[in-house]
């Protein structure tokens, strides 16, 4: 209900956070200049060195380009469901 | 001590003529010997903007060539005595000149002028290293749009790779009244985005239009908000760095009650 008071007050959501957030992916994407295959096989490599070490869910593994103040980070989320016991 | 700024963007139409007119024109008024130079070879425009366009004999390729000297090709405003125009040539292309050349023409008039603007034409190619082979400095034009931000960033790498000091952006043609209603970036988001620092808002004005229709920037015209948004940033880049930024109607408890009842101003900004 106070979403619907306020959205007659302030109006709709504007479209700006959509272009702020399309512009902040395309700025990343010029920037490294990797194209989404290439992202999906460093994906796909990064996952199977970290579970020769690790049990990870590779469902819920994330791993995206961001930019801030400038420089590129890849920033990656993979939960561990257990470690496994080393080989020796 | 004289210094030259290069006005660029990336993307073309968001405003680098009618910037360079009318920083040139305020930094004029505010007592500074000014030549503006017109860099776009092949696509002029800065004489239209400035109403120069019919008192053209020699252009900028001229001088380069020497076919004639630098003095003869600048020619005098005469609404304004310390406004000189260096005109590009309509007939040639931007390979007619390389960056050693500008870099020679840029330093001759240091010595004769407090402030030289070069008006950089839109890309990344020649055109664009031409421009700014002897800028001291480059301030970067965006409107608030996905486009020209886009390309702004690009630029701002260009300017840090050619090894200029940290450029300076201008936001043009911003519109309050679609900030307020989340339909275009504000200044932080674009700040944000950008990571450079703000020295200018243009307000999106229709004096803007007939500025060009007549052939006269305005920041000659002390009344018009848009000259008063050159002046200020004019002011900024002569060492007031803290001039405020001009009000532009913001929202509040009336612009919420007006959209209550469906009320909606027209117009711009």
């Amino acid at each position: 209900m106070l979403d619907i008071i306020n959205r007659w007050i302030h109006g709709p959501k504007g479209s700006k956070d959509e272009a702020k957030s399309r512009l902040k992916f395309l700025l990343v994407h010029d920037q490294v200049d990797l194209s989404p295959a290439e992202l999906d096989a460093m994906k796909t490599e990064i996952m199977e060195v970290i579970s020769r070490y690790v049990n990870v869910d590779k469902s819920s593994a994330e791993f995206r380009l961001e930019k801030d103040a400038g420089s590129v980070a890849l920033v990656s989320n993979v939960p561990v469901s257990r470690v496994v016991a080393r080989a020796v | 001590m004289s210094e030259c700024i290069v006005i660029t963007s990336g993307k073309g139409g968001v405003g680098k003529t009618t910037t360079s007119a009318n920083l040139a024109v305020a930094l004029s008024k505010a007592g500074n010997k000014v030549a503006v130079v017109d860099a776009d070879i092949g696509l002029r425009n800065l004489d239209v903007i400035l109403g120069l366009e019919n008192r053209i004999v020699y252009d900028l390729v001229h001088v380069i060539e020497g076919e004639c000297r630098l003095k003869q090709a600048l020619i005098k405003d005469k609404r304004n005595k310390n406004l000189f125009l260096l005109p590009a040539a309509q007939t040639r292309d931007k390979n007619s000149v390389n960056p050693e050349q500008m870099r020679e023409l840029v330093s001759e008039l240091k010595e004769d002028f407090d402030y030289v603007i070069v008006d950089c034409p839109a890309g990344i190619e020649q055109g664009f290293r031409n421009s700014i082979a002897g800028a001291d400095r480059a301030i970067i034009v965006t409107t608030p749009e996905v486009s020209a931000i886009r390309d702004a960033d690009r630029i701002i790498g260009l300017v840090e790779a050619a090894e200029l000091p940290e450029p300076q952006l201008i936001i043009n043609r911003f519109r309050q009244k679609m900030v307020d209603r989340g339909d275009m970036m504000n200044t932080e988001d674009i700040m944000e985005i950008l990571a450079i620092p703000l020295v200018g808002i243009v307000p999106d004005h229709e004096e803007v239009i007939i500025s060009a229709n007549r052939g006269v920037p305005a920041a000659y015209d002390d009344e018009s908000v848009v000259g008063e948004s050159y002046r200020r940033l004019a002011r900024r880049l002569c060492g007031e760095p803290e001039v405020p930024y001009i009000a532009l109607t913001n929202g509040g408890f009336w612009s919420g009650f007006k959209r209550l009842f469906g009320i909606t101003a027209g117009g711009t900004a």
